[in-house]
């Protein structure tokens, strides 16, 4: 069963299309990893289908019907921003308090833990917290809510290497004993790549990509070896970058079949591509498209 | 409707709802109850003639002592603050519109009721006792009414509760159209405040138009305000279906 589903999605601002033609359907109970670089709709995207904003044109469903005003999908959909503004009055204790109150699925107990293991200050004055402490408010109420359908926007920003392996941790553990559907957008990408199960690219406010990871694990691959014969294994084909250093080179290139046996018989050496250099290799070769002005990534 | 999360949402945290609003009243009314007393400490030693003198002069000067604001100054600021901080933070825990516009309206209400009743009695005492046995004013001044208890009553509800809406409308719009609103907002009014004294000054007849409005009496004072007090809220619930976080 799909947990999200949108057709022609679109949401323009004055100057800017922020979103543009967006189709997508997201299956439910799997981590889904909405990557894209900066600006590239992913929070205007999250924002539509938690019915925060409105959209410009297209349709969307969420847990089987339109979000926006609608308490029954929005009582079941968590939505943490990185962005979220807090009243300057409030303290981490009076935010989880109304969360308590406002998620069916609440578990009070798992929150303390977790307000424990991310040492946060209950007490004090949010306007007092530090980045990181501020990102621990939201992945509390983000995992405590036990929402079927939690968005994570950058849920860590601030948070230390062992804060954010932390976080992995819980929302592994709690998803294999809680399934829900989860949407997480970061930009530490290799950190999380092994906990997404499918992937949505969006770039300048189009879907680049929509495929899950088993499939990209063999999308691409990267041959390297002597100049000369790297370049003849390419001929003819277009590499997502292709770099050169002195009598070497290194391609990488979407695969088809049998390029492993071809590239192994002309004697190049051959490694998988990391979800986050084919992230970079896409969006770099996207804007080289789609402007003339930036060149391809390549050395 | 989850109407009960909204208003934990606004009231959370008694003490900036309730317990700072009051203890700046108390502290407002503690600074008037010194100057009264010194006030009448001079002029006791002045004799009994300048003592009712001090006694009259202070009760009459104080029909228009703002102290009151300390209280009513964090009270009219709730509008803006609901829309400014509360509603994206309501947005972001998954309420919805209409859900947070009717808990907000309940808590405008109750908060307009609460301190309503809380300005009451202490006009009550106040007049009670002779300002305090000093002749001072806090609550019984013209912004509260200086009528019967009930005419306080009434009139300290509508001013906070008006005052909020308003503010909370001015704030959903701000955010809609931004700075260019506060521009044309700011401009408008400016325009209406220096239009009324230029009619004042320039003409006999708008002159003694504005002094009858002035001297319409407490119930269509009454009506006007609610009626702004409406026209604001009215505003406020059609622009807060369409607002959107920011």
């Amino acid at each position: 069963m799909t947990a999200i589903v949108t057709t022609d999605l679109a949401k323009r601002y004055a100057e800017v299309n922020a979103l543009d033609g967006v189709t997508l359907a997201l299956e439910e109970h799997r981590i889904h990893g909405l990557l894209g670089r900066n600006g590239a709709g992913k929070t205007t995207l999250m924002k539509l289908l938690t019915g925060q904003v409105f959209a410009s044109s297209g349709s969307m469903e969420v847990l089987g019907g339109n979000p926006v005003e609608n308490v029954d999908v929005l009582s079941q959909t968590a939505f943490i921003q990185e962005s979220q503004k807090y009243p300057d009055t409030f303290r981490p204790i009076d935010v989880l308090r109304i969360a308590a109150g406002a998620y069916p699925k609440w578990d009070q107990a798992y929150a303390d833990r977790l307000v424990e293991r991310f040492q946060l200050p209950t007490k004090r004055l949010i306007k007092k917290l530090s980045r990181g402490q501020l990102s621990g408010i939201g992945i509390v109420v983000g995992l405590a809510s036990r929402a079927p359908l939690t968005f994570f926007d950058e849920p860590y920003l601030g948070l230390d290497a062992v804060a954010r392996r932390m976080f992995y941790d819980e929302l592994l553990h709690d998803f294999a004993e809680h399934p829900r559907t989860v949407v997480l957008s970061t930009h530490h990408i290799d950190e999380v790549a092994n906990l997404l199960e499918h992937v949505v690219i969006l770039d300048q406010g189009k879907v680049l990509l929509d495929a899950d990871t088993d499939e990209l694990h063999d999308a691409a691959l990267t041959v390297s070896g002597r100049a000369d014969d790297v370049d003849a294994f390419l001929a003819g084909r277009e590499p997502l970058e292709h770099t050169r250093l002195g009598s070497l080179a290194t391609a990488t290139l979407a695969a088809r079949d049998g390029d492993e046996r071809a590239a192994r018989e002309a004697g190049l050496d051959i490694s998988p591509v990391s979800l986050q250099a084919l992230f970079v290799h896409l969006t770099t070769a996207n804007a080289s498209a789609t402007d003339p002005a930036t060149p391809v990534a390549t050395a | 409707m989850r109407i009960r999360n909204v208003i934990q949402l606004h009231t959370v945290n008694r003490m900036q709802a309730f317990g700072w609003p009051l203890l700046i009243m108390l502290v407002s009314l503690a600074i008037v109850l010194v100057i009264g007393g010194l006030v009448i400490n001079v002029a006791t030693s002045q004799g009994a003639e300048s003592l009712t003198e001090a006694r009259q002069g202070m009760n009459t000067g104080m029909m228009f002592n703002g102290a009151i604001f300390a209280l009513l100054g964090p009270l009219i600021g709730f509008g803006f603050t609901a829309m400014g901080q509360y509603f994206p933070l309501a947005l972001g825990l998954g309420l919805t519109r209409r859900e947070f516009a009717t808990g907000t309206v309940l808590v405008f209400v109750f908060n307009a009721a609460f301190y309503a009743v809380i300005v009451t009695v202490g006009k009550v005492i106040e007049v009670a006792t002779g300002g305090y046995g000093l002749g001072v004013r806090f609550f019984d001044v013209v912004y509260t009414g200086v009528g019967e208890w009930w005419q306080t009553l009434i009139q300290t509800f509508i001013l906070i509760l008006g005052v909020a809406l308003v503010g909370a409308a001015i704030t959903t719009a701000f955010h809609r159209w931004g700075q260019p609103f506060l521009w044309v907002f700011w401009i408008a009014l400016a325009v209406v405040v220096v239009g009324v004294l230029a009619g004042a000054l320039l003409s006999e007849g708008f002159r003694r138009l504005v002094v009858d409005v002035a001297a319409m009496g407490w119930v269509p004072w009454m009506v006007v305000a609610a009626g702004i007090g409406a026209i604001g809220g009215a505003i406020w619930l059609a622009l807060v279906r369409r607002a959107q976080a920011r």
